[in-house]
């Protein structure tokens, strides 16, 4: 099913949503009203688990795929998370008539909205694009924190290239391969080789 | 984009964030003190382009989950984009995630272990090539090549080791030993060190310890009979605020290396000093953190007078690249990493509770918070 609709993107993929947004669990803090009751049945088509929520309780819980929730003045206060550090996908739900507020909407930081009333389609699509920025800001800030500590091993390879050169007297490709060497036989990275043959120099002397 | 601009005699709002209590309070207590010294001189000169600087002023308790949390009601509810703020690494790396999200800039007067960037930080304390480079040349040359490290049990002493063993070895020195203690350690908790150090036949103490332990790491050394003239304690983080709490005669002989010193001779730290000390009492010492504290509110004010609007993208711009005449010198901001250009010191602690400079840069220390070109000189040997 997957593959036909990646074939035929424009005449099959508003049918079946992606596995991306399928089976996900889902904490609806929405008020119980009519359209309410509408959101959470198209919620539940996705396949969700879907825990409705109400009134919006102090702390939203964060063991959760995708937050649903009223866009009120107390949202950010009630969102367990600090700014910048989600741990799950927000969707805003806004009014359609009134003015949107939008500072506080800047301070939910929320990776979707959702106005009334609701459509199947637009719920889909808000639950899908909220999911997927979601999961690439979690990767954006998984490769800084990846980058971080390769900037770190860098400098433990170059100190450990630097140390096998001078006591063993060879050249810098060689030292390379050496530490290769080493990780590869013990099955550890090169950046721990490196680390050991550092605090071994130091032990040395 | 000018629909959320105030009216003209709107004050400008800023946050303030340093520990009033907990175990980091005597140090951030003087970051506090500057900033609002700073603010004060701005405002009775009239304040910038008219309106005056309100801080709205919060207590974290020395507790890194209260950084967060009052950072996102700084930025929240009290509606303030600017915050000065923070000592430990460990509180900057709470409060990050918080200013890149809202697009918040913080202004960080505490020297710390480098290897970070953000666009929503300006960094206005020492990196580690501006004052361990210059340290770990001179103890080596002074004291000899065995280093004990001891430091507080959190991010900033193993970062800041990590760098200083690099830097060590390349100097063909050793780390005999290393021990990490809580940010609660007491007074006992350093008997069992000093009695390491000792059998370690170490030259000279490396110290990251930080907060009110920093006291009981001095006063234990002091009672194990340890001589600073052979083997002294060498800190980037113990200020004249430190030795003034654990006593002068404690702290005497021992070395710091820093940007500033409450004893740097010239006249614009004259007058920082006289200030500071009738604002908060004629015994109040100031310090490196302290002097970094006011001299970034005065970067920030000059650049919101040029820019008439607080907005992060607006003032950031501004800031980088300008520079100011510190009480430490003439300082710049890099607008390469949003680090500032500083003096590199080393001071001897005096039984006045003053530091001694025995060294001193030429010229302003360019910031290399990643040790792209520093301290590798002599890795090519």
């Amino acid at each position: 099913m997957t593959t036909r609709n990646r074939s035929h993107p424009t005449t099959r993929g508003a049918q079946s949503p992606s596995s991306e947004v399928l089976c996900l669990d889902i904490v609806a803090a929405v008020r119980p009203d009519q359209e309410g009751d509408a959101l959470i049945r198209e919620l539940q088509r996705s396949r969700g688990r879907v825990r409705r929520l109400w009134p919006l309780p102090a702390r939203l819980p964060e063991d959760t795929d995708v937050i649903v929730a009223e866009l009120v003045p107390e949202l950010p206060q009630c969102l367990p998370w600090v700014p910048g550090q989600p741990m799950a996908a927000l969707i805003a739900v806004m009014a359609a008539l009134q003015p949107p507020d939008l500072k506080l909407l800047r301070n939910c930081a929320p990776h979707a909205v959702l106005h009334r009333p609701f459509t199947a389609n637009t719920v889909l699509t808000s639950l899908a694009l909220a999911r997927a920025q979601f999961l690439y800001e979690r990767r954006l800030r998984g490769r800084i924190d990846k980058l971080d500590e390769t900037l770190r091993a860098f400098r433990r390879v170059e100190r450990a290239k630097n140390i096998l050169m001078q006591t063993r007297k060879i050249d810098e490709e060689e030292a390379y391969q050496f530490m290769r060497r080493q990780a590869m036989k013990r099955r550890i990275s090169i950046s721990a080789i490196a680390a050991a043959i550092v605090d071994s120099c130091e032990v040395l002397g | 984009m000018r629909w959320c601009r105030g009216l003209v005699s709107e004050p400008w709002r800023v946050g303030v964030l340093f520990s009033q209590s907990g175990v980091m309070a005597v140090i951030e207590e003087t970051q506090l003190r500057a900033t609002l010294l700073a603010i004060d001189e701005i405002n009775t000169a009239g304040g910038v382009n008219g309106r005056e600087i309100v801080p709205v002023i919060y207590d974290p308790g020395s507790e890194t989950g209260a950084f967060a949390l009052c950072a996102k009601r700084l930025m929240i509810e009290d509606e303030v984009s600017t915050i000065f703020g923070c000592y430990t690494s460990s509180s900057r790396k709470a409060v990050l995630p918080v200013v890149e999200r809202l697009n918040g800039l913080l202004w960080y007067p505490t020297l710390y272990e480098g290897f970070e960037f953000s666009s929503n930080v300006i960094y206005t304390g020492a990196s580690p090539n501006q004052n361990s480079v210059a340290l770990c040349s001179y103890l080596v040359e002074n004291y000899g090549t065995r280093f004990f490290f001891v430091g507080s049990d959190y991010v900033y002493p193993r970062e800041s080791n990590r760098v200083m063993r690099d830097l060590l070895q390349t100097q063909g020195g050793e780390v005999v030993g290393e021990t990490y203690l809580d940010l609660r350690a007491k007074r006992t908790d350093f008997v069992p060190v000093m009695r390491q150090i000792k059998n370690a036949g170490a030259n000279v103490i490396f110290s990251t310890v930080v907060g009110d332990s920093t006291i009981y790491l001095y006063q234990s050394y002091a009672e194990a009979g340890l001589n600073p003239a052979v083997t002294p304690i060498a800190s980037l983080t113990t200020t004249e605020s430190e030795v003034r709490a654990m006593g002068f005669d404690v702290g005497a002989g021992q070395i710091t290396a820093a940007s500033y010193f409450q004893s740097v001779p010239n006249e614009r730290n004259t007058a920082f000093v006289a200030r500071y000390q009738r604002r908060h009492g004629d015994d109040e010492p100031t310090n490196m953190c302290a002097e970094a504290a006011y001299f970034q509110v005065h970067i920030f004010a000059n650049a919101l007078s040029r820019t008439n609007s607080i907005d992060t993208d607006q003032i950031r711009p501004a800031v980088l690249g300008s520079d100011f005449d510190a009480p430490q010198g003439r300082v710049s901001v890099s607008a390469a990493n949003g680090h500032t250009n500083l003096w590199t010191r080393i001071g001897r602690a005096n039984r006045r509770g003053q530091f001694d400079i025995v060294q001193e840069s030429p010229t302003l220390v360019w910031a290399d918070p990643y040790l792209v070109g520093s301290g590798r000189v002599s890795l090519s040997v």
